[in-house]
């Protein structure tokens, strides 16, 4: 396989992930509306799931900058900001995701009823927060990638 | 049981940190820093991102050995206050992706 042919099998792989992980970030960020609730194996595959994502994303992202980014600015300008918007807010999934994961398995451990509240609500907060940026991350990356790829 | 619960919090702050400074690295470049038009530039070796992902992992280091001491004086407040800051960095990047990219 050519890098080219390589890199635009990565990129439908890394965009197909996507919307995964943005399926799979639904279930948390509803599920946990009760604090109460375990969801481990939930929260575990949904972290899992944007991760991989995000890695892939990351990994493809010095060639596009190298031989992409600079055409979309030339030919689409608005669409070139929609890109930089899109890894802003990617940053923000990963982040987001994993700090609901962690917060929603360590927050059995801590000791007091309130800050076990205190921990599944930061959990659950951390899950909406991630699904919404994943679902605006999602309809950009599309919007690009509909428009020029490797 | 608690120095185990004050490293997560810790390691929550930390995190949380992450895209705080990197929304801030981001605003700053793009009101005080003329960056060049990004159609005039053929090749950089020098990927904005990945050093604001590293400055913020830095500034999210420093930040959790603070709540790792503050965790261990009030666990609950450091909690709320962490639950807190979450909802400002959301608002954030939120605000800087849109505004500012």
């Amino acid at each position: 396989m050519t890098d080219v042919l390589w890199l635009r099998v990565l990129e439908r792989i890394h965009g197909h992930l996507g919307w995964l992980a943005v399926a799979a970030l639904v279930h948390p960020a509803i599920v946990l509306r009760n604090p109460k609730r375990r969801a481990r194996l939930s929260v575990g595959l949904t972290t899992l799931m944007v991760a991989l994502t995000w890695g892939l994303g990351a990994w493809i992202y010095p060639e596009y900058r190298a031989r992409i980014k600079q055409h979309i600015f030339i030919e689409l300008p608005k669409l070139g900001w929609c890109f930089e918007r899109k890894e802003h807010l990617a940053v923000g999934v990963g982040v987001f995701t994993l700090i609901g994961c962690i917060a929603h398995l360590a927050g059995p451990t801590f000791e007091g009823e309130s800050t076990r509240l205190l921990m599944s609500k930061l959990a659950h907060r951390a899950f909406v927060v991630a699904c919404g940026l994943a679902i605006t991350v999602a309809v950009l990356g599309v919007a690009v990638a509909s428009y020029k790829s490797f | 049981m608690k120095t185990r619960a004050q490293i997560i919090v810790a390691l929550l702050a930390g995190l949380l940190t992450v895209p705080a400074t990197y929304a801030l690295l981001r605003a700053y470049d793009v009101i005080y820093r003329h960056e060049a038009n990004p159609a005039t530039i053929i090749f950089s070796a020098k990927i904005a991102m990945f050093w604001r992902l590293g400055v913020g992992g830095y500034a999210g280091g420093m930040v959790a050995f603070a709540v790792f001491f503050l965790a261990g004086l009030n666990m609950n407040r450091t909690v709320r206050g962490l639950s807190f800051a979450s909802m400002v960095v959301a608002a954030m990047v939120a605000i800087q992706s849109l505004l500012m990219p």
